[in-house]
């Protein structure tokens, strides 16, 4: 069954767009990641125009994001004072940011930049992660009994001022630091068009040790506002939200979701982790390839412009 | 859906040829129509002069047409559609249609190696660019055009030949950047490879499909169709072929591009709706 997209004018088979929407959903669900980073190179994988795709998806996260939520929030597993310090940061990152995507965009490189990023980003968080969750599970089967050590080490950002107290999530630390990260990721989503979540999830376990079963809630909690916010700047400046196509990602979504919270629910997170590193590396891999790989055909078109 | 259209059309134009003989009014005989004066079929009024009113014999044009549908409407359930081209023809002579979409400056990237990675290094605009390109001839093209230069018809490749590059670049780059051009164009179903066969029937009736795919740019295209004895044009005709969305679709287009701003916040409140409702009943279950 085909649907006409008006936004990226053209066709689209519904079955395909809910299959995608609920993907993401549950990815979403499983992982507290906005699934944006594997749905957007599909969406243009199978012929939305990038800018439609990217736009339409942070749509798509918003309802993700809050169906997410919702639940985390009843779970008591979100730790609103660090998100809304995280989006302190996020909000003054993707505001300024703005110009960097108008200049690359300008040069034509937009794309190159997106696609690298994309392969040094999650390739780099998925080994990071693959190491970091095998080991963990090595030295559990092996020893079992051993104690869980301290909760995090201390290294030299923990002496940063503005300490603040997150008691969700047991810790002391500089407020600089979610900020700084919340900043960072909101330059991410600015060039990227995702909620940054899985940049954010591994950020927030590794780099602030928050524990696992806060990180997921925080930062949907955080992702909710920034994908709220990259679709009212893309409708606003570029017009390129398409409701049709977003309303369809979102109904897969919307049914994806729990079932990715009830399989997390019932996995530790120590396996979690590792299926989630093993997912970004191959979207990193799939990513590489695709830039190493001839293509199929050199030539494509940029833009079409009416004449004055 | 397409056999009652092809059916009626033929009939219709066959209902055409009964009541007009077909008599050749020397006015009309060798002119050439200038683009839209002959919107669709027309009976009247007589090009000499005479007021509808007297009776006369009934004057033809030599060449008449129209389309199965008076415009291309993208609805939220199109998937690309097919026109039904058809007229009559005062015989002999030989059919060209030629659909052409608006013109614009279309910016092509080609993809090169650096460091062993494919990057979009290279880019050069063409301007004048037709959105939708299609000819469709009775019989093989060169055939007709070589004889005497169908003059202002343009097969495809003539056409893109004269598209105006942008800037400065060395000529045989150039080529390969138009030729990439019509590549991406042809994928996209906007410049139909072949060249469409026009059908003609009883020596006088012809008949075309028009293949018009699912991303098909908005704008007022332009369909002609020419008559040619002997390799020259003795007639023309021309109607515009607006392409636009309508109903839904269009409202939304409309609203998306007018108000951005109100249109984001509808967006951001639809998903929120949908996220949090949908979340609440899919628990349910």
């Amino acid at each position: 069954m085909e649907i006409y997209l008006p936004i990226a004018e053209q066709s689209m088979n519904v079955f395909v767009l809910l299959g995608l929407g609920g993907t993401a959903g549950l990815l979403a669900g499983m992982f507290g990641v906005g699934g944006g980073f594997l749905a957007t190179p599909l969406l243009i994988f199978v012929g939305i125009p990038p800018a439609v795709a990217v736009a339409s998806q942070a749509n798509q996260v918003v309802a993700n994001s809050v169906s997410s939520l919702q639940v985390q929030l009843r779970r008591g597993n979100v730790d609103i004072r660090m998100g809304l310090v995280l989006l302190l940061g996020g909000m003054i990152g993707s505001g300024g940011s703005v110009w960097l995507f108008t200049y690359l965009k300008r040069i034509g490189q937009i794309d190159f930049v997106i696609a690298v990023l994309y392969v040094i980003l999650l390739s780099s968080i998925g080994v990071l992660m693959l190491y970091e969750s095998t080991r963990t599970y090595l030295r559990r089967r092996r020893n079992p009994e051993a104690p869980r050590g301290k909760l995090h080490t201390h290294y030299l950002v923990h002496r940063l001022p503005f300490k603040l107290r997150f008691y969700k999530s047991k810790l002391y630390i500089s407020a600089l630091l979610p900020i700084g990260l919340g900043f960072a990721i909101g330059i991410l989503s600015a060039i990227l068009g995702v909620g940054g979540g899985f940049v954010l999830v591994p950020a927030m376990i590794y780099l602030l040790g928050m524990p696992t079963t806060v990180v997921i809630g925080t930062s949907n909690f955080q992702i909710l506002f920034v994908a709220a916010n990259v679709t009212f700047l893309q409708a606003a400046t570029n017009s390129t939200v398409d409701v049709v196509l977003a309303l369809l990602l979102i109904i897969g979504g919307v049914v994806g979701a729990p079932i990715g919270s009830r399989i997390a629910a019932r996995l530790p997170g120590v396996v979690l982790r590792g299926l989630m590193a093993v997912l970004v590396l191959a979207v990193a891999a799939e990513l590489l390839t695709e830039l190493l790989r001839t293509p199929s055909s050199q030539y494509s078109i940029a833009g079409r412009e009416m004449p004055l | 859906m397409r056999r009652p259209l092809v059916l009626s059309a033929v009939l219709w134009a066959f209902g055409l040829a009964l009541c007009g003989p077909a008599a050749l009014d020397p006015a009309w005989a060798q002119r050439v129509e200038p683009p839209g004066s002959l919107p669709g079929p027309t009976f009247g009024p007589p090009p000499n002069g005479v007021p509808p009113s007297v009776p006369t014999t009934p004057v033809m044009p030599d060449l008449i047409m129209d389309l199965s549908q008076p415009r291309v409407s993208i609805t939220s359930a199109f998937q690309g559609e097919s026109l039904l081209l058809f007229g009559m023809f005062d015989p002999p002579g030989e059919i060209v249609v030629v659909v052409a979409g608006p013109a614009a400056r279309e910016t092509v990237m080609r993809k090169e190696r650096f460091l062993g990675l494919w990057l979009n290094t290279g880019r050069q605009a063409f301007d004048d660019v037709p959105a939708y390109y299609y000819i469709a001839a009775s019989q093989p093209l060169q055939r007709l055009l070589a004889r005497g230069a169908g003059g202002e018809i343009l097969s495809l490749e003539d056409r893109m030949a004269s598209v105006r590059s942008v800037g400065q670049r060395e000529h045989q780059d150039l080529i390969r950047f138009r030729q990439g051009l019509v590549e991406v164009k042809r994928r996209d179903g906007l410049y139909p490879a072949a060249i469409g066969q026009v059908f003609v029937q009883a020596g006088r009736l012809f008949r075309v499909e028009l293949p018009f795919p699912s991303r098909l740019p908005e704008g007022v295209y332009e369909v002609r169709a020419y008559l040619l004895r002997e390799g020259r044009i003795t007639a023309a005709v021309s109607r515009p072929l607006p392409v636009g969305k309508v109903g839904f679709s269009a409202e939304l287009a409309g609203w998306a591009t007018q108000d951005g701003e109100l249109y984001g916040l509808s967006a951001i409140a639809l998903a929120l709706l949908a996220g949090w409702f949908g979340g609440a009943v899919m628990r349910r279950v």
